[in-house]
């Protein structure tokens, strides 16, 4: 009785040792959505066309349509995760409440606001278009302080000041890492 | 069966050899055999006179001598167990190995490490034949990859903050290179 249990333990053992899962991959492989691929190429084409198509009207000072394209570009479907769409959706939106600020009209300059901060708000990671977003909110607030009175305006013009710190501060942090990584 | 001098031809004279069997003797010889052929068939008679009995006991073993008889095995074992135990002094019982187990014991250290050698043997073919962990070699280039564009620009100035028409033709332009590379690698094949 005693050899045939020992006999069972040790290939019990044995089997045990030699069935664990193969380990990890040393190295990640790069799925296909990583890759540049087709889809992305054909948003990125269509969101080219887009601004070229608003650079047109604008140079014809037809304002109005030039915020239609521009609103395009933010319907494009990309890749999922594509970070190049979040960088081309936020640099269209700096180009559209920049449009919308120069109307100015205050449904605009606050739809301009509004465009902005849904940008800041929508953004994964930081990056020098999250940073330019911040810029034009600074630009927004300056705009909107010019039009209150001097006691009032200095709430806006104390936002201005610190949507720009924050351009800034994140330009900074970028650049570093930027450096860092060379 | 009678004693007397004529059938008693145990206790007495010898007769000689070349001397023609009486016809007592050829009676005796024949009542004898007929026993012998009962005892072989398994009908040995209940009672008998002791000079048969130890007769008959000779005739067996005889017979048995001959390879003619072949004990059963459980007979076999059980005469040469009573064997050992005489031969060991006569200890007890539960000294005495049977056969059986005492063969188990001998191929059971053989079996245990002929299974242990085949098992290791296993292992290092299973280590040896296992397909090799994917190579580093299998990432793609950067350039092929979706990625953040900010390494394309730096810092955008105040005064150029709106002018993403130009920035989009510097992320098509970059991006374009690295699909047609990966699509140029890959023979062509979307």
């Amino acid at each position: 009785m005693k050899y045939p249990l020992i006999l069972l333990v040790m290939l019990i053992t044995a089997c045990s040792c030699n069935s664990p899962s193969e380990p990890p991959p040393t190295t990640r492989t790069a799925e296909p959505a990583d890759a540049i691929d087709q889809n992305l190429m054909i948003a990125l084409s269509k969101a080219k066309n887009f601004h070229h198509k608003a650079k047109v009207y604008m140079s014809d000072g037809n304002i109005a349509d030039a915020i239609a394209s521009v609103r395009e570009i933010l319907s494009l479907q990309f890749p999922p995760g594509a970070p190049e769409g979040e960088d081309v959706r936020n640099d269209a939106r700096a180009l559209l409440a920049k449009l919308l600020l120069g109307q100015g009209k205050p449904e605009s300059i606050d739809e301009a606001m509004r465009v902005v901060q849904e940008g800041i708000a929508q953004s994964q990671r930081k990056s020098f278009f999250v940073a330019n977003l911040y810029t034009v909110e600074g630009e927004i607030h300056e705009a909107r302080a010019a039009t209150l009175p001097a006691e009032q305006a200095k709430d806006e013009k104390h936002k201005a000041i610190e949507a720009y710190d924050t351009s800034n501060q994140i330009d900074t942090e970028l650049q570093k890492q930027l450096m860092e990584s060379k | 069966m009678p004693t007397d001098d004529d059938n008693d031809f145990l206790t007495g004279t010898v007769p000689d050899p070349d001397a023609e069997p009486t016809a007592a003797e050829r009676a005796h010889a024949r009542t004898f055999a007929e026993l012998v052929d009962k005892t072989l068939a398994g009908r040995t008679p209940p009672a008998m006179s002791a000079d048969d009995r130890a007769l008959l006991e000779v005739a067996t073993v005889i017979r048995a001598a001959s390879g003619k008889v072949e004990l059963p095995a459980s007979t076999r074992r059980s005469v040469v167990e009573d064997a050992l135990r005489q031969a060991v002094g006569g200890a007890g019982a539960s000294t005495v190995i049977p056969i059986s187990r005492g063969r188990a014991r001998r191929w059971a250290p053989w079996a245990i490490a002929a299974t242990t050698t085949l098992v290791a043997a296993a292992a290092v073919l299973l280590l040896l034949l296992r397909p090799a962990p994917r190579q580093a070699t299998a990432s793609l280039p950067t350039a092929w990859t979706s990625r953040p564009t900010d390494s394309l620009f730096g810092p955008i100035e105040r005064d150029r903050a709106g002018d993403a028409s130009t920035r989009i033709d510097t992320i098509f332009a970059d991006r374009l290179d690295g699909y047609r590379d990966r699509q140029l690698a890959r023979g062509g094949t979307p």
